[in-house]
């Protein structure tokens, strides 16, 4: 089923909505990964805001459908979001980078309500969701009384569930040439995971300069085709194709095979200074330009 | 005859690798969320699993970098996954993996390993770093088993902890003495006082622990009241023993079969420096790998070229009472 243009055009509004957050936090921290946050954007509006089964009221719901973001140094994105869902009071967007701040560098499970995964060391988040993914066919296989276990909860918290969920997991290119992806994508394919979604941020850059000339991983639909995984190309700026996308995935759930999302994007998306550089991280002149511009753009 | 404390009753070699697996089998009856997350290497009462809990077998394949966060996304979603194979692969291979997606959000992961100098697989299986490696990550457990009783007394200690630890297990040759009674109470972070003495201190970890009762009695012939301090949970460690042992005896002597960088030896100088002046001697391997030796015969050269046998540690309690004197410690 498409998508009404109503729909599309109240997501793309959220999405402008993110992007002020984002300028908000770069406006506040003076640093932080601009390139591969904004490429993200519209794929993380998409699942927040329209895709993803949550609670507002309650962000460990343990029916929620799970987020992995791989690509950690792009929290920004999500952080963006949260207080929006009401997850995080939105000061929590000035203190970002800050001393005791819910908005680590990277992010947290442990100390961020809404975040699913501690990451920052890329090539291990696909394992992570595959991991969850399989956890939710054994809950339905074995429904044992499990431990909900975080840092905060770790003596007490007993709970009875047996949860279903779908566990979507955010990839950047340039971390596909960790060779533990290929070890993930070999499991999920294995056990049939057809509750893992993942999702590649492919915007062609990573630190050192262009994916195809630090390390080239084309043909990428291919391998993961070969892999034995269900995969799609979309443009990943256009909120059309990322939710027809996402409804149809959603739709072959049961067919035994994970699926793959890859979203062709651009690093910087949004602020034409980041765009024109392939901006990867930034700090004080870069960021001060950049803030500049989106606060002409996004208000 | 050497005097032992309560729980203690010196017995034969018993090997401690059964002792797993019965107490693996044990676990998986008691919580029903264990998994048995596999890198085709096995685990203790695996046999037992494949009979009774198949679907609670998961396996990876060798893949340990995977297996690792696999292991921590099941806990992360209420299950207890056990992870084991040789420590370079279980642990090394996936260092980064169990800090970042284990570690850092304590997840209840248990990680069995076989780890120490003993073996016939060579130097790239024979580990000995391997409680070095582990000691100096956060929200790390670490247990080293002296004998078979500790052995499933600790393993089943391991399973009722909530959060990350690492099952050290020295289970190739040789066996040591069977040391505990059946009523011996294990407890997580405590260490055992085997035997007290006045003159000087073993505190000795896993099969150390029996090369350390055999030179008791080769000292106490040369007329050396010697204690014996069991070592079992390398992390957290048990410092208020290691003071009362220093403050009594002022000459410490660790035992250990591993390196002495950073593993045993290294942890209880830390608590010396820092409360207890004590001369203290490292029993262990030097800044150097390890190497084939066949299990049943060859062990006792093994024990030379590293210096780990009883007549190692009898010398080094002599060397420790000397360096006492020398410093002009007192003991209380």
């Amino acid at each position: 089923m498409a998508h009404s243009p109503e729909v599309i055009a109240e997501l793309e509004d959220k999405a402008n909505l993110v992007r002020r957050n984002i300028v908000r936090i770069f406006e506040n921290s003076k640093q932080g990964h601009a390139g591969g946050t904004m490429s993200s954007v519209d794929i993380v509006t998409a699942l927040y805001f329209h895709h993803l089964k949550l609670d507002k009221k309650n962000c460990d719901w343990p029916e929620r459908d799970r987020v992995v973001l791989s690509k950690a140094h792009a929290a920004e994105a999500i952080y963006a979001v949260l207080p929006e869902i009401g997850y995080v009071p939105k000061e929590m967007l000035d203190k970002y980078y800050s001393y005791k701040s819910q908005f680590q560098g990277h992010a947290d499970r442990w100390c961020t309500p809404g975040i699913d995964y501690s990451g920052g060391s890329l090539g291990q988040g696909l394992s992570f969701a595959a991991g969850m993914a399989k956890a939710e066919k054994l809950h339905t296989l074995l429904n044992p009384p499990p431990l909900r276990v975080t840092a905060a909860n770790i003596p007490k918290l007993i709970m009875k569930y047996n949860p279903s969920y779908r566990v979507f997991c955010i990839v950047g290119d340039g971390e596909l040439n960790e060779g533990q992806n290929w070890e993930a994508i070999m499991f999920a394919a294995k056990y049939k995971l057809d509750n893992l979604i993942c999702i590649v941020d492919y915007n062609k850059f990573q630190l050192d300069g262009p994916v195809e000339m630090i390390m080239p991983i084309e043909p990428l639909a291919d391998k993961f085709k070969d892999f034995g995984w269900g995969t799609y190309e979309i443009n990943g700026h256009s909120m059309k194709e990322i939710l027809d996308t996402l409804e149809l995935v959603n739709n072959l759930y049961g067919d035994g095979k994970p699926k793959c999302i890859i979203a062709h994007t651009v690093k910087g998306h949004g602020i034409p200074v980041w765009e024109s550089v392939h901006l990867h991280y930034s700090r004080l002149e870069g960021t001060t330009i950049g803030v500049k511009e989106g606060r002409e753009i996004y208000g | 005859m050497a005097k032992y404390n309560k729980y203690v009753q010196i017995g034969s070699p018993t090997a401690t690798g059964g002792a797993a697996d019965t107490a693996m089998a044990k676990v998986c009856q008691k919580y029903p969320n264990v998994i048995a997350v596999l890198e085709d290497m096995g685990m203790p009462g695996i046999e037992w699993i494949k009979k009774n809990q198949p679907d609670h077998i998961v396996e990876c394949g060798i893949a340990e970098a995977n297996g690792a966060v696999i292991a921590g996304a099941l806990a992360a979603e209420g299950f207890m996954p056990f992870l084991h194979s040789f420590s370079f692969a279980v642990i090394e291979r996936a260092y980064n993996q169990i800090r970042q997606s284990i570690l850092v959000d304590r997840f209840n992961v248990k990680i069995t390993a076989r780890d120490g100098v003993w073996g016939d697989l060579g130097i790239s299986h024979d580990i000995v770093e391997g409680l070095a490696c582990t000691r100096i990550l956060p929200n790390m457990v670490i247990l080293n088993a002296a004998d078979v009783v500790e052995a499933e007394k600790a393993y089943l200690a391991m399973a009722d902890y909530v959060g990350p630890v690492y099952f050290r297990m020295e289970q190739s040759a040789p066996a040591p003495f069977k040391i505990f009674t059946d009523d011996y109470p294990f407890e997580i972070g405590k260490a055992y006082a085997i035997k007290d003495g006045k003159d000087a201190t073993i505190i000795a970890t896993g099969y150390l622990v029996t090369e350390a009762i055999k030179a008791i009695d080769i000292l106490e012939k040369e007329g050396l009241d010697v204690g014996i301090l069991n070592m079992s949970t390398i992390k957290p460690l048990d410092e208020e023993a290691i003071i009362k042992a220093a403050e009594q005896t002022r000459a410490i002597v660790t035992a250990e079969n591993g390196t002495v960088i950073g593993g045993l030896g290294d942890a209880v100088a830390s608590v010396l420096a820092e409360n207890a002046p004590a001369a203290l001697v490292k029993v262990g391997v030097e800044d150097e790998f390890s190497q084939s030796a066949r299990l049943t015969a060859e062990v006792d050269e093994l024990k030379d070229l590293f210096g780990l046998g009883a007549r190692d540690i009898a010398i080094s309690v002599k060397e420790a009472i000397a360096k006492r004197e020398q410093f002009k410690l007192v003991r209380k």
